[in-house]
């Protein structure tokens, strides 16, 4: 299970489905850093988990996303003030 | 969201088939089909006793908003569209999902009933616990939304 004190400037990410295996309260706190493009958020949310194999490979098939829509390409900016949430592979129905 | 010919929602509260059905009519309109979901008792050789759904609930009323928005623009503005999921833990039998399309002719209501559902499996933000006899649980492995996955 992946759990990080939460720096004062941290950006909250939302997780769902099978990271909450990982993250049981659905709520990952990164550090913003560098993180300017969806690319960078993708590095910073790696480093989150660590070396947690499991957590890795599902990010890897995982998009991010915003209350509004997915954020399919890896180098458009985030959004300053918008809620993001990180997507595994869906399954409805 | 609901307008005149579109009802769209996700929903921790029981579903209805019923209330699908008395949306999707009109006096013009010769044809309905409805499609509910359920949960099975069995999936890939293990024995199923409940599923427990997680979704992004406003993303996954955009995403809803998108699809009847394409099923309107390919089988007419008067089609009359209903879409909801269920969140939180259902037993074996319970409906997951509802989704209800009604047009003058039966061909329009069936393609566009059917598109509703095979959409939504692939592109809403919905995953899915299995919950097994043994005690064990497992999320469903599912569609990628990345070009990458």
């Amino acid at each position: 299970m992946t759990t990080m004190n939460a720096p004062t400037d941290s950006l909250e990410v939302q997780l769902f489905g099978g990271f909450r295996q990982f993250v049981p309260n659905g709520t990952l706190l990164v550090e913003p850093g560098e993180a300017k493009t969806v690319a960078d958020l993708r590095r910073q949310v790696e480093r989150a988990f660590g070396d947690d194999e499991n957590a890795l490979m599902l990010l890897k098939a995982s998009a991010f996303a915003t209350d509004r829509r997915v954020l399919d390409d890896e180098s458009e900016r985030l959004p300053s003030d918008e809620p993001l949430s990180v997507l595994p592979p869906v399954c409805g129905g | 969201m609901s307008t005149t010919n579109m009802h769209l929602a996700v929903t921790d509260r029981p579903l209805d088939g019923n209330s699908a059905l008395e949306f999707c009519s009109a006096p013009g309109h010769g044809a309905v089909d409805l499609f509910i979901g359920r949960v099975r008792d069995f999936n890939q050789g293990r024995s199923v006793v409940g599923v427990s759904y997680d979704l992004h609930a406003a993303l996954c009323r955009n995403v809803f908003a998108e699809i009847a928005a394409e099923a309107l623009d390919r089988w007419g503005r008067e089609t009359r569209l209903w879409l909801t999921h269920r969140s939180g833990r259902l037993d074996v039998g319970e409906a997951s999902v509802v989704a209800a399309a009604s047009s003058r002719h039966r061909d329009e209501a069936f393609k566009a009933c059917r598109y509703l559902v095979e959409q939504m499996k692939h592109r809403a933000p919905i995953w899915k616990q299995e919950h097994y006899v043994d005690g064990d649980s497992e999320w469903v492995k599912g569609h990628a939304l990345c070009g990458h996955g």
